[in-house]
C-alpha cells in the first residue's frame, strides 16, 4: 500500500511539477517568514536580557524614580535599609554623557563596589597598571572593551565626559572584564559621578539584595504601599514583560503577515489538489474498481498534500534560518523597528520552536488538501469511470440556504469588530478578517448565478453564450479559480488602503506638529546654558524660539516608559501647537495642572478627557486634569504634554532639550540662522534640521518600514492569478469532451478559444469585485480595530480609487492572458480521440 | 463461485426498474456470455457484482465464502474486489502515470502481496499476453490491443476467482478483437477461473461455455 501510495506521488510530483513547487514554495515562505521573526526576537530579547543582567545585575528588587527627572533619595535608601530583611542595597547613579566631542551618547554608571560586588558583579572594573594613581576611589573611568574599540581609548588617556553644562576632566583608570562584546559602557565611584552630574543627596536607583530566608515577592508587595509616591519597586519579571512588550505589536503585525503567506499556501495546496484530484478522477475510480478503499482514497490525497507541505516546511525552517541571519547581521535585532539598541544578536535555534513551525507548514498544507480529499473519496465509483470527474456530489444546496449563510457571518464579523482586545492583542478583529474573506468565498456562486444567468440570453453569440452559461452554473472550478482571486485581491486591496490611509494621516499629522521652520535637538540631554543665553540677545536671528524639555515617567512598571513633555505651551490655546482628536477641555479651576494625552496613551491606559488623576511628577504624585488627546503616530507607548508653566508651578527644573525656531522673515531660508547657530552644534554635538527634512525623513521611513508589505501584495496577487490559470486550464481539461463535441458541431478553434478567454476574464472580475468589496472592509477592520488594539492610534479611511482600480484592471488584464493558456490548451485538444474515448 | 438471487435495480429517474427478481449462477471455472441490446442493463449488472452499484435488492454472493457483497460496507467491499474479482473495460483504463509493470503490480499491491514476488509475476503475464520487454514503456506509446493486453494481465495477476469484462473488445478493431479475446479466454482457463463477459460479437459469445442474454424480463 505504501508502494502504490508512493508511485501516485512520485507520478503527480512529475505530471503537475509548475504547480506543485509553487505550492511549496509558497508554504517554505510562510514558514520561514514566521520562523525567521521568532529567531529574531527570541535572539533580541535574549541579547537584550543578558545586556541587562551586565548592567543591573540579578537584585531581588529595584527601586527606582517614576519620573525620569526625578531621583531617589538617600534618606529613603537609608530607610529601607533599616530592614533586617534586606541584606545590602547597591546605589546606583546613572546617566548619559559624550565623552570628548564624539557623537555618541554613553551610559556612565557610578556604582559602589563593596555593595555592586554583592548584586551586580559583572560591572566591577579592573584598574589598569598604567593607570596612574591607586583605585576606582581616585576618581578615573572604567570603560567596557567595545567602548574602548569604539573610541580608541588608551589606559590612562585624559577624557572628558559632557552633558548639557555640566563636565567632568578624568582619565580612563581600567575597563570592565566582565562586561558584554556590545555594551557601551563606562563606570564610575558613585561619588564622583554624583559630584559632577548630581544629583545631589540622591541617587538614581538602588537595587536590592535580600537575605536568603526572605521572600522577594511578599517583601515587594508589603514595601510597595509604604513607598513615597514618586517611588516604585520593579522586580525582573517587570523588566522582563516590559522589553517584550516594546516590540510585541510590531512582531504580531509581522507574524500576520507570515500567517497570510501560509494561508495563500494552503489555498494553492487546495486548488492544486482539487485540479489533480479532477483530473485523475478517472484513476481514483479506477483503483477504486481494483480494490483500494475509500479510507485510502481519501489518504492519498491527504498524503500528497503532506508531500508538499513536509518539504515545503523544510525549506521554510533553512529559508527561515537564513532569513534571520541576514537581517539580523544588516537590520540588529528589531527589523529596524528602533526598539532595542544592539548590533546583530546571536542566533539559537531551539528544537521545539522549529517542530512547531514545521507542524504549521504541514497543517497549512494538510488544510488545503482536506476538501479535495474529501471530494475524493465521495466519488462515485462507476459514474466516474464513465463521465468523470463530479464536482459536486450529493444534492446541491437550495440558494436560500446560500444566502443566509454570508448574511449570518457578516453579523458574526460585524459583532468581532466590536470586541476589545484579548491579552491585548487585536485577535478579534483577525478573525473578523478572515470571516469577510469567508463571507467573499460563499458570496461568489450567488453572485455569479445571479449576474450571469441574467446576462446569458438566447440570441447571443454562441461562444459569448456558452461562456456566460458556463460561468452561470457555477462549476466548482470556477467558483475555486474566483475565491483565489477574491483572497489574494482582497488582501492586497486591503494593505493597499490601509497604508495609503496610514500616510495620509501622518502627511496631515506632520503639519500639524512641525509648525517651525527649523528644530534643534539634543538627543535627551539639556541644552547648553551657552546657547540659550545667546538665544535670548538680541543679535539671535530669530522671530520666535519655542523650547521643550523632554523626559519620560513610568506609570506601569511592566509597560515601556511615557515620554513627558515640557513645552512652551499656552495653557488656553493649546489646539494651537497640538492636533487634537476630540473637543479641548478646560479645568474646573485655574489652580489645576491640565495635561494633554497622546492617544496611545489615552487607549492603553484608558484614561479620559476631562478626568483628573494623580500622576507620578516631580517625585510626587500630583492631581491634574486631563484637557485633551492630541494624535501621535510617533511615541507608541504614550506621551503627554504640560505646559512650561504648569511645570515650574509645580517646582520643576525647565531644562530645554529641543527648540523649535522661527527664522526672522528677511531669512526665510534659514541660512543666516543656520549659521549663527552652527558654532553650537558643532561645539555640543546638536542636530539642527529643517521641519521639510524631518518631514522627508519621517515619510521616507514610512515607506521602508511599509515595503516588504509591498512585496507580499505583488506575491498574493502571483498566487491569485496563478491559481486562476491552473483551475481554468483544469476546467477546460475537465470538459474536454464538452468542448470536443462543439468542435465536431463546428465550432471553429478560434469560436472555442474565444468562449474559454471569456470566460477567463468574467470569472476575474467576479472575483476582483468581491475582493475589492472585502479589500475595503478589511481595510476598514484593519484602521478601526486593528491598529488602534495593536498600535494604540487610529486613522481615517482613505481609498486610493485610482490605484486600487489601476490594480483591478491590471489584474483583470493578466488573467485574460492567463486564461489564454487555457485557451490554447481548448484548442489543441485531439477532437476525434477526445471523442472516440468518451463512451 | 457467484450466486446472484432476486435482483432489483431502478435508476433514480428511470421510469421502469432495469430489472427486478434476476437470478444468475456461474459455477467455479465457467466462462459465461452475456448478451443484450444497449441500454438494457448488462453494464449496470456488472456493476452490482463488483459492488461498484447497489441494488435495490437481492443478493449476490462471491467466492468460497459467498459474502453476500450487497451488505457488505464500502470498505469491505473494496477489500473483496481487491481479493477476488478482476474487471476489464470497454476503455482499457490503464493508468497513464504509471509504466506497464507498474500497472500490472497495481493489484499485487492491494493484495499485499510481498514486494519480491511482483516481478516474477508481472514479468510472467506480460509473456503470456505477448508483451514480453514492454514492463517499462509509458500507456501512452502503447496501440488499444497492447492497452487492452495490459488491462487483461492487470485483471489476472492477483488470481482472483471471478473475472468481469465489459465489453473488452469494444474499442478494437475486429482482427485485434479476436486475438485479445482468445487471450482473455486463455488466460481465464488456465487458471480455471470464473468469467462474466459482456460482449455484442456472436463469434465472441460462441467461445464460451454458455451464453445468458438479458431482456426487459430477465435473464434468458
Ligand atoms: N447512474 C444512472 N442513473 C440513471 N440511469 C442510469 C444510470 N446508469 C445507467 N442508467 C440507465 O440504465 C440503463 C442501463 O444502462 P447500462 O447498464 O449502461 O446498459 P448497457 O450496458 O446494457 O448498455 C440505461 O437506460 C441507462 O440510461
Ligand atoms: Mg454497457
Amino acid at each position: 500500500m505504501k508502494t502504490l501510495a508512493w508511485w501516485l506521488i512520485r507520478a503527480q510530483f512529475r505530471t503537475r511539477r509548475a504547480a506543485t513547487l509553487l505550492s511549496m514554495l509558497a508554504i517554505a515562505l510562510g514558514v520561514a517568514l514566521g520562523y525567521a521573526i521568532h529567531l529574531i526576537n527570541a535572539a533580541a530579547l535574549a541579547d537584550f536580557a543578558r545586556a541587562m543582567q551586565t548592567v543591573q545585575g540579578d537584585p531581588d528588587a529595584v527601586i527606582a524614580a517614576r519620573d525620569s527627572a526625578g531621583s531617589v533619595a538617600l534618606a529613603s535608601i537609608n530607610d529601607i535599609a533599616r530592614d533586617p530583611a534586606v541584606m545590602v542595597i547597591a546605589p546606583v547613579i546613572e546617566t548619559r554623557v559624550r565623552v570628548d566631542q564624539a557623537r555618541l551618547l554613553v551610559r556612565l554608571i557610578g556604582i559602589d563596589v563593596f555593595s555592586a560586588a554583592a548584586v551586580m558583579p559583572r560591572l566591577l572594573p579592573r584598574h589598569s597598571e598604567r593607570a596612574l594613581t591607586g583605585s576606582i576611589f581616585d576618581g578615573g573611568v572604567y570603560a567596557s572593551p567595545a567602548l574602548r574599540d569604539k573610541l580608541g581609548l588608551q589606559d590612562g588617556a585624559p577624557v572628558t565626559l559632557r552633558r548639557g553644562d555640566q563636565q567632568w576632566s578624568t582619565r580612563i583608570a581600567g575597563d570592565l572584564p566582565a562586561a558584554g562584546a556590545d555594551d557601551l559602557l563606562l563606570v564610575a565611584d558613585i561619588a564622583w559621578v554624583q559630584e559632577h552630574f548630581g544629583p545631589d543627596d540622591a541617587v538614581s536607583e538602588g537595587r536590592v539584595r535580600l537575605s536568603p530566608d526572605t521572600d522577594p515577592a511578599r517583601w515587594r508587595a508589603t514595601l510597595t504601599p509604604q513607598l513615597p509616591a514618586g517611588l516604585l519597586l520593579r522586580a525582573a519579571d517587570d523588566d522582563n514583560a516590559r522589553v517584550s512588550n516594546l516590540s510585541r505589536a510590531y512582531r504580531v503585525n509581522l507574524n500576520v503577515l507570515a500567517l497570510v503567506a501560509l494561508l495563500t499556501g494552503a489555498f494553492l495546496v487546495f486548488a492544486t489538489q482539487l485540479t489533480a484530484v479532477a483530473q485523475r478522477s478517472t484513476q481514483f475510480a479506477l483503483l477504486g474498481v481494483l480494490g483500494l478503499s475509500p479510507r485510502m482514497r481519501l489518504l492519498q490525497v491527504l498524503l500528497e498534500g503532506l508531500a508538499i507541505g513536509v518539504p515545503g516546511a523544510l525549506l521554510g525552517l533553512g529559508l527561515g534560518y537564513a532569513l534571520a541571519l541576514a537581517f539580523t547581521q544588516l537590520l540588529g535585532g528589531d527589523l529596524g523597528g528602533g526598539y532595542f539598541a544592539t548590533s546583530a544578536p546571536l542566533l539559537v535555534p531551539q528544537p521545539l520552536p522549529a517542530l512547531a513551525f514545521l507542524a504549521l507548514g504541514c497543517g497549512a498544507s494538510l488544510a488545503g488538501a482536506c476538501y479535495p480529499a474529501y471530494l475524493n473519496r465521495m466519488q462515485p465509483l462507476a459514474q466516474a469511470l464513465k463521465t468523470g470527474f463530479a464536482q459536486r456530489p450529493g444534492a446541491a444546496r437550495a440558494p436560500h440556504t446560500r444566502l443566509w449563510l454570508p448574511s449570518l457571518l457578516a453579523l458574526a464579523a460585524l459583532a468581532l469588530t466590536q470586541l476589545p482586545p484579548l491579552f491585548e492583542l487585536p485577535l478579534a478583529g483577525y478573525a473578523a478578517i478572515a470571516l469577510v474573506l469567508v463571507i467573499g468565498i460563499s458570496c461568489a456562486p450567488v453572485v455569479t448565478q445571479y449576474v450571469f444567468g441574467y446576462l446569458a440570453r438566447p440570441g447571443l453569440p454562441a461562444p459569448q453564450q456558452i461562456a456566460l452559461q458556463n460561468v452561470a452554473q457555477a462549476p466548482l472550478m470556477a467558483q475555486v479559480a474566483a475565491s483565489g482571486l477574491i483572497v489574494s485581491f482582497a488582501l492586497t486591496a486591503s494593505m493597499v488602503i490601509m497604508v495609503s490611509s496610514f500616510r495620509v494621516a501622518v502627511d496631515h499629522w506632520l503639519d500639524a506638529v512641525l509648525p517651525a521652520p527649523l528644530y534643534l535637538r539634543s538627543k535627551a540631554t539639556p541644552l547648553p546654558q551657552e546657547l540659550l543665553q545667546a538665544l535670548l540677545r538680541p543679535d539671535a536671528p530669530f522671530a520666535r524660539i519655542e523650547r521643550t524639555a523632554h523626559a519620560s515617567l513610568t506609570i506601569d512598571p511592566q509597560r515601556p516608559n511615557v515620554a513627558l513633555m515640557v513645552r512652551e505651551i499656552e495653557r488656553g490655546n493649546p489646539g494651537a501647537r497640538l492636533p487634537f482628536t476630540g473637543a479641548v477641555m478646560t479645568p474646573p479651576s485655574d489652580d489645576l495642572v491640565v495635561v494633554w494625552i497622546s492617544e496611545p496613551l489615552h487607549e492603553i491606559y484608558g484614561i479620559q478627557p476631562g478626568q483628573t488623576l494623580r500622576l507620578p511628577l516631580l517625585g510626587g504624585a500630583v492631581e491634574v486634569f486631563v484637557g485633551g488627546v492630541w494624535r501621535d503616530y510617533s511615541r507608541q507607548f504614550g506621551a503627554l504634554v504640560i505646559s512650561r508653566d504648569d511645570y515650574l508651578r509645580l517646582g520643576g527644573d525647565f531644562q530645554p532639550t529641543d527648540l523649535a525656531l522661527w527664522p526672522l522673515p528677511a531669512d526665510a531660508a534659514g541660512e543666516a540662522a543656520g549659521a549663527w547657530l552652527a558654532p553650537y552644534t558643532s561645539r555640543y554635538a546638536l542636530e539642527l534640521a529643517d521641519a521639510a527634512e524631518i518631514r522627508q525623513l519621517s515619510l521616507s521611513i514610512f515607506d521602508k518600514s511599509f515595503a516588504v508589505t509591498y512585496a507580499l501584495e505583488a506575491a498574493a496577487m502571483l498566487i491569485g492569478l496563478f491559481g486562476l490559470a491552473v483551475t481554468l486550464a483544469a476546467s477546460v481539461w475537465l470538459r474536454a469532451g464538452e468542448l470536443a463535441t462543439l468542435g465536431a458541431l463546428g465550432f471553429s478553434r478560434r469560436m472555442l478559444s474565444r468562449a474559454v478567454m471569456l470566460e477567463g476574464a468574467l470569472i476575474a472580475a467576479v472575483g476582483l469585485l468581491i475582493g475589492l468589496a472585502c479589500g475595503i472592509a478589511i481595510a476598514a477592520v484593519l484602521t478601526q480595530v486593528v491598529n488602534p488594539q495593536a498600535f494604540h492610534w487610529r486613522m481615517p479611511l482613505d481609498v486610493p480609487w485610482s490605484a486600487v482600480v489601476f490594480g483591478a484592471l491590471a489584474t483583470l488584464a493578466a488573467a485574460v492572458v492567463a486564461s489564454h493558456y487555457a485557451a490554447r490548451q481548448a484548442t489543441r485538444l485531439p477532437v476525434a480521440q477526445v471523442l472516440a474515448s468518451a463512451q | 463461485m457467484l450466486t446472484v438471487a432476486g435482483l432489483a435495480k431502478r435508476h433514480a429517474l428511470a421510469s421502469r426498474p432495469l430489472f427486478s427478481d434476476l437470478a444468475l449462477t456461474i459455477a467455479a471455472g465457467e466462462i459465461v456470455a452475456l448478451v443484450g441490446e444497449s441500454g438494457i442493463g448488462k453494464s449496470t449488472l456488472l456493476n452490482c457484482i463488483a459492488g461498484l452499484e447497489t441494488p435495490d435488492s437481492g443478493s449476490i454472493r462471491i467466492g468460497p465464502q459467498a459474502l453476500d457483497i450487497v451488505r457488505l460496507d464500502e470498505a469491505a467491499r473494496a477489500v473483496l474486489r481487491a481479493h477476488r474479482i478482476g474487471f476489464v473495460f470497454q476503455a482499457f483504463h490503464v493508468l497513464p502515470t504509471l509504466s506497464v509493470a507498474q500497472n500490472i503490480a497495481v493489484p499485487l499491491l492491494l493484495c499485499g502481496v510481498p514486494l519480491a514476488e511482483h516481478a516474477p509475476r508481472t514479468q510472467a503475464l506480460l509473456e503470456r499476453v505477448g508483451l514480453a520487454g514492454f514492463a517499462d514503456r509509458w500507456p501512452a506509446s502503447l496501440s488499444g490491443g497492447e492497452l487492452q493486453r495490459v488491462a487483461i494481465a492487470r485483471a489476472l495477476v492477483h488470481r482472483p476467482a471471478l473475472i468481469l469484462a465489459d465489453e473488452p473488445t469494444g474499442n478494437l478493431d475486429p482482427r485485434t478483437a479476436d486475438e485479445v479475446l482468445a487471450l482473455l479466454l486463455d488466460r481465464v482457463r488456465e487458471p480455471r477461473a470464473s468469467a462474466l463477459i459482456v460482449t455484442h460479437s456472436q463469434q465472441v459469445a460462441q467461445c464460451c461455455d454458455r451464453i445468458v442474454t438479458l431482456t426487459a424480463d430477465g435473464l434468458r
